[in-house]
């Protein structure tokens, strides 16, 4: 349970004046928030954590600064965000020369035409009446095919589409530019799409 | 180059349609495809429910993993000792 807005001001002030377990008393309630946002971008459990460590001391080292306009956990989730951008920036250079691989779409005959004959139903709208959305299974089917995708297909799709972050800043925290966002993000959103997809047509109620 | 684009051509622009990217012209062109194409349609239905019905199954979970105390007792160690 997150503490009260005063009890949070106090505690707050007090991690500021050094007291450690005010500290953890403030980010004891957020820690599941944060380490979700962060393991969402970097996919690995081990990296999450570390990455994670990161965010808390980059949260204590700032916490002076932080002027109370936004909520707390709000503030520190963007922390951890960053510190999980950090993070990929520094492992990313080997793994990223992207290798170009199509969109999931089609198949198409020659001229373009769509080949499959149209589903009767799309997969959101089965998805959705068999309440595959809460459920776990669709959690974990989704884990995996984000985890297939390439690292920075997934970290736009997680910031576009998870963080509703814009264009724009993903294409500076990522050094890319705005078409390249796009691009990844059609890339994920059609991938994802398959797999959904499959799921349902092939997937039991 | 007609009016209406083929179906590869509207779902390889699928995501810049919805994002609101492509000029009138282009526009036009995928909103009449979509509505003499189910296919078309279905995949672009598809897409444009994938944020919403992403952000309700990633959610949040209710359980704190428990790498991530782990995560905050060494970040506790390291304060406590003035990093
Ligand atoms: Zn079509």
């Amino acid at each position: 349970m997150p503490s009260p807005p005063d009890a949070e001001d106090e505690l707050i002030a007090r991690a500021v004046a050094g007291d450690a377990d005010a500290f953890e008393a403030l980010v004891k309630p957020h820690l599941g928030l944060f380490h979700h946002g962060i393991l969402r971008i970097l996919g690995d459990p081990m990296d999450a954590e570390d990455a994670l460590q990161e965010a808390l001391i980059a949260i204590h080292r700032e916490l002076p600064r932080f002027e109370g306009r936004s909520r707390f956990s709000s503030w520190g989730y963007r922390v951890c965000l960053n510190a999980a951008l950090m993070v990929r920036r520094s492992r990313v250079r080997v793994r990223e020369r992207e290798q170009r691989e199509e969109p999931a779409i089609g198949p198409f005959d020659s001229r373009g035409h769509h080949l499959e004959a149209p589903g009767a139903v799309p997969w959101h709208v089965e998805a959705e009446a068999h309440g595959l959305a809460e459920r776990r299974e669709i959690r974990e089917l989704f884990l995996q095919a984000l985890e297939t995708l390439p690292d920075g297909v997934r970290a736009v799709f997680v910031l576009k589409d998870l963080e509703d972050w814009d264009s724009e800043a993903i294409a500076r925290h990522l050094g890319i530019s705005p078409a390249a966002v796009r691009q990844r993000l059609h890339r994920a959103r059609t991938t994802l799409q398959a797999r959904l997809r499959d799921h349902c047509r092939g997937g039991r109620p | 180059m007609s009016l209406m684009p083929t179906c590869q051509s509207v779902q390889e622009r699928a995501t810049d349609y919805l994002e609101g990217q492509l000029g009138l012209r282009a526009r036009l062109g995928i909103r009449l495809h979509l509505l003499l194409c189910r296919a078309c349609h279905a995949f672009v239905d598809g897409l444009r429910h994938l944020p919403g019905f992403a952000k309700r199954a990633l959610g949040l979970p209710s359980e704190t993993p428990p790498g991530s105390h782990a995560a905050l007792e060494a970040a506790l160690r390291r304060i406590r000792a003035g990093d």
